[in-house]
């Protein structure tokens, strides 16, 4: 009988705290992300589904839900909600899509695609990032996501040609060896921007031996020039 | 006071002044490495107040503290020196340790910041105190001892200088903190067993410091923390200098390809990295036609090389040689590049002439060792291309750089540079396409106010750009852009899939058929900076895209206060710090050193009391005083630079000269200022050299640029000394008036203007890049009209 008070306290607290979350979950998503116009109903789905709060540090955890980057260490953040969002939006996953993912980070990014896609590739050049990011995946029951450590530079050929790939880490240039990897007519999404900062998106479109890019405003704003009087 | 302890405090003092001065030099380099060079200013700003609060402690102790100033001296002087060898090694205790990058993203850094600003803040208190008590003990020798303070202050500048060439930045804290222990020790009262123990005492933990130096740990967020993530990553050199603290980083994975062509092939590996206090220096890359195309003929950077063969090229700034490289790599005939950083210059030519394949002994490679702009203003030769460093950085710099003087970045720069361009000479320049937009538009506009300047009618004609999916670059032409250089550009636009933005006969769909944008305005604002109406746009953009000048020469700041709110409403309250964060740094400093200051200046009121005897008078006085020296100081060290050619001598040079001179003026000053009506004409005679000093010094330094050095060292002491021994005399007399009105209000009076000197360094930066360095000059002589009315009231 002594037990029975605190385990039913422990669960009503832990039932209470994951309510917390599901609600934050649908605020972020209503609030941070329809309402800037991503529409793709897969992608909102796996943004209310992926626990995000489990994929930042625990001193984050408050802030996990929150409309911003946060850090998650080694000099790398998670990307703000809607940036992720965004990014999937981006690349048009269907389910039978094969995507690569350069640069896992927490794995957060890997988890919003897991849903949506057949299979996704993921690549982390930081070992410590990458093992972590790796057994919380494999924790969290994302099957159809394949985890390595090493050089995304060379992307993932084995597993290759890939529908889409998503290059989370900021890159000074397009790794050759990624274009090659992507299939005809497939879709690369790039950031670039320092971490914190409002962030812009190249996207490139690979069609047949050429590619075209675009750059991406997720955040439109009016024209920077004032209205005169 | 005997003679013997004179002579003995006077050096005590000295010695202390010079370790506060080295301290805070070597401390603004360790803040640099392992945080940023602004966030270090940040810091140090507060710290610097430990002067400020030094006098408050003073004001309301002052009783005690004379009474038991034989022992009190002494022992703060060691208590300084102690804390000088401890709070670095404490400030990067994981407790303590702050990220100063995620001071505007996670809050809880805050108490950390607070933390390392009350650390940084205990040796200068300690030190100020020491020194203050002796101000107001010994007041009717102040021109003496002011003497030793700045004489001592001057040759700490230049002991900091000598030792960061010899020492690692993490060994200096322990070294300097020896000279405030023996300025302690020289006038440590008595000879018994206690005193024996105290020094025995104090040299072992220097020594114990000596041998345990603190680990330096940079940010996360710094390139070289990043870098030293990747596989098998390692340090392979480095070296300590007033330059900074060099590194090299090797690892198989590096490579470095800015804005690469999507049909590149290569690798882009580079052999090693080169940062500078942990900030990204530059690649060290094979040039060797050998080994593989050079990397940047796969960016825009190729551009003027694609137009046609050029043979006389100028790199203004080597960094690494990557430019230098690419010059060589396109078989020109002769190469002149120059840089300031001896360093970087010194391992291209021995430990790193290997991996660079030994690019500065080729004998088509002129290097030279001298700021850019100071080679540009003495050099007469005409080249076929002269290559600017890229601007901006990827993804943007978060306003890093926002403060940062770029001499080579002005509208006379460029001017110059137009000058020595040969009939089919061109300016290149890349930069990365940042968001929103304003690197590449300021880059455009200096280009098209130095065309219209030139008297060329037709801006288009004389200028091509090429964009890819992340770089922009511009090519500035001396003659017309011809159909055969048209045709080149297109073609290889064509085999890069790049897209032309600015070119002869350019139709507007050509500009995005390999790189959209999905906000085309970039388009738009471009035709209307080479329209007649550019001028309206510059005051219609949110950003501040009008050319840099001289006067200005801060080419990275783009934000307009005006549009704070419009910026803040488009990309969230959260992001503003990130678009200017130097300059917001140097505002928030300003806050905190004013509130800080506005208590420490008034705590004291409660206890000397609010009105009479002189108070306001004092205010404005020591308030002047300490606003018009740093102005000067400031000025002065900005235009010296420029001068000399070499950023650490110059600075090092003027800070000591300017403390010397001031110190012999302070040495003298009883004998000069004896009544009001000499203090009057005093502020008059500083208040005249400053206002000429506004209007001749820039171009009498311009003027003068091509002589030699032992020349320039007599007009530059010309112009500075009689104005710094004017200077220091100020401070000494003012404080002897005050002795003889209100002795009570000495310490109050020393504080004032420790404070007002630190808010003034702060407000300085501000007022330079609002209006520029020369009404910092003017605001300099007007200051020093504040004390001309506080004395009609003493």
């Amino acid at each position: 009988m002594n037990g029975v008070i605190p385990c039913l306290l422990f669960l009503f607290f832990v039932s209470f705290f994951q309510e917390d979350y599901k609600e934050k979950r649908e605020g972020m998503v209503k609030l941070q992300i329809e309402k800037r116009g991503v529409k793709d109903a897969a992608v909102l789905n796996a943004m209310r589904q992926v626990k995000r709060h489990l994929f930042v540090p625990s001193s984050s955890i408050p802030d996990a839900y929150n409309d911003g980057p946060l850090p998650i260490g080694y000099g790398q953040t998670i990307s703000q909600p809607y940036i992720v969002a965004y990014m999937t939006e981006a690349i048009k996953p269907k389910p039978e899509y094969k995507v690569l993912e350069i640069g896992t980070g927490s794995g957060y990014q890997a988890a919003v695609l897991s849903p949506i896609v057949k299979e996704v590739y993921t690549i982390e050049i930081v070992p410590q990032l990458g093992t972590a990011a790796a057994n919380r995946l494999k924790k969290l029951g994302y099957k159809n996501v394949q985890a390595k450590i090493g050089d995304g530079y060379y992307g993932w050929k084995e597993h290759g040609p890939y529908d889409a790939i998503v290059v989370t880490a900021a890159t000074e240039y397009v790794p050759p060896p990624l274009l090659e990897q992507l299939k005809d007519g497939g879709r690369m999404i790039i950031p670039i921007g320092s971490p914190f900062m409002t962030q812009t998106l190249m996207l490139v479109e690979k069609k047949g031996k050429k590619a075209t890019t675009k750059s991406l405003l997720p955040v439109m704003f009016v024209p920077f020039t004032r209205e005169k009087k | 006071m005997t003679s013997t302890i004179k002579y003995k405090l006077l050096l005590s003092i000295g010695l202390l002044s010079a370790a506060i001065i080295a301290f805070q030099l070597v401390l603004m380099q360790i803040l640099s490495i392992v945080q940023w060079h602004h966030f270090a200013y940040m810091i140090i700003s507060v710290a610097m107040l430990g002067f400020g609060a030094a006098g408050t402690v003073l004001s309301l102790s002052r009783t005690w503290l004379l009474k038991h100033s034989e022992i009190m001296v002494p022992v703060l002087m060691m208590v300084s020196g102690l804390s000088m060898s401890f709070v670095v090694g404490w400030s990067q205790s994981s407790f303590t340790r702050f990220d100063s990058y995620l001071v505007f993203a996670d809050y809880r850094q805050a108490g950390k910041l607070l933390l390392t600003y009350l650390l940084f803040f205990t040796p200068f208190f300690f030190g100020a105190l020491a020194i203050g008590i002796l101000f107001v003990q010994y007041v009717a020798s102040i021109s003496k001892i002011y003497f030793a303070d700045l004489f001592g202050s001057g040759m700490g500048g230049l002991f900091a200088l000598v030792l960061t060439w010899i020492y690692l930045p993490q060994q200096l804290p322990a070294i300097i903190s020896i000279l405030p222990i023996i300025a302690g020790i020289i006038i440590l009262p008595g000879r018994s067993k206690s005193r024996a123990l105290i020094i025995i005492l104090s040299f072992l933990v220097i020594l114990w410091q000596l041998a345990h130096p603190p680990q330096l740990i940079p940010s996360q967020y710094k390139d070289i923390s990043k870098t030293l993530l990747l596989p098998e990553a390692k340090v392979t050199i480095q070296k300590s200098s007033p330059y900074g603290f060099v590194q090299t980083v090797t690892s198989p994975v590096l490579r470095y390809a800015p804005g690469l062509s999507l049909t590149a092939q290569n690798t882009a590996r580079v052999k090693a990295a080169a940062f500078v206090n942990g900030d990204w220096f530059g690649p060290i890359t094979s040039w060797k036609k050998e080994d593989s195309s050079f990397i940047l003929d796969y960016t825009t950077s190729a551009l003027p090389y694609v137009m046609r063969k050029r043979n006389k090229v100028l790199v203004l700034r080597t960094s690494t040689g990557i430019d230098v490289a690419h010059a060589v790599s396109h078989d020109v005939e002769s190469i002149t590049t120059t840089e300031p950083n001896s360093v970087v210059l010194s391992l291209l030519k021995k430990e790193l002439a290997l991996a660079s394949d030994s690019l500065l002994y080729q004998p088509k490679v002129m290097s030279q060792r001298m700021e850019p702009r100071t080679f540009l203003m003495m050099d007469t030769a005409r080249y076929d291309l002269i290559v600017l460093p890229m601007t901006g950085t990827f993804g943007g710099s978060s306003g890093l750089y926002a403060l940062q003087e770029q001499a080579i970045m002005t509208r006379e720069a460029f001017q110059e540079m137009w000058l020595r361009l040969n009939e089919n000479g061109v300016i290149s320049i890349t930069s990365w396409m940042d968001y929103p937009l304003r690197n590449p538009l300021k880059v455009l506009a200096t280009m098209v106010e130095v065309l219209y300047n030139s008297g060329i009618k037709n801006p288009r004609a004389h200028l091509a750009a090429i964009r890819s999916w992340g770089t922009i670059t511009f090519v500035l032409t001396k003659s017309p852009v011809t159909v055969t250089e048209v045709a080149n550009i297109r073609k290889f636009c064509d085999d890069m899939m790049f897209d032309p933005a600015i070119l002869p006969g350019l139709k507007a769909e050509e500009r995005s058929s390999y790189n959209q944008l999905q906000d085309e305005r970039f388009f738009r604002y471009i035709d209307q900076i080479l329209s007649e109406n550019r001028k309206a746009f510059y005051d219609e953009y949110d950003f501040n895209i009008k050319p840099a000048t001289d006067n200005k020469p801060f080419f990275s700041q783009f934000l307009r206060w005006e549009n704070l709110n419009r910026l803040s409403h488009f990309f969230g309250t959260r992001s503003i710090p990130f678009f200017e964060v130097g300059y917001f740094l140097v505002l928030v400093t300003l806050v905190q050193i004013a509130i800080v200051s506005f208590v420490l200046i008034l705590l004291p009121l409660f206890k000397l009391g609010w009105s009479g005897k002189n108070k306001f008078s004092i205010l404005l006085y020591f308030s002047g005083i300490g606003l018009g020296y740093m102005f000067v100081e400031i000025v002065l060290i900005q235009h010296f630079i420029l001068y000399f050619g070499n950023p650490v001598y110059a600075a090092s040079a003027v800070l000591t000269s300017l403390l010397i001179f001031s110190g012999l003026g302070s040495n003298v000053s009883a004998r000069f200022i004896g009544s009001k009506k000499d203090s009057y004409l005093l502020f008059v005679l500083i208040a005249l050299l400053l206002l000429i000093d506004a209007f001749v010094l820039m171009p009498l330094l311009q003027n003068t640029i091509h002589v030699s050095l032992p020349i320039k060292l007599v007009i530059v002491l010309l112009l500075m000394g009689p104005l710094a021994f004017l200077m220091g005399m100020p401070f000494p007399s003012g404080l002897s008036l005050v002795s003889k009105s209100n002795p009570e209000a000495i310490p109050w009076a020393w504080g004032v203007n420790g404070c007002i000197s630190v808010i003034s360094t702060a407000l300085a930066t501000i007022l330079s890049i609002e209006l520029g360095f020369n009404w910092v000059l003017f605001l300099a002589a007007l200051a020093y009209c504040l004390p001309v009315i506080g004395l009609s009231w003493f």
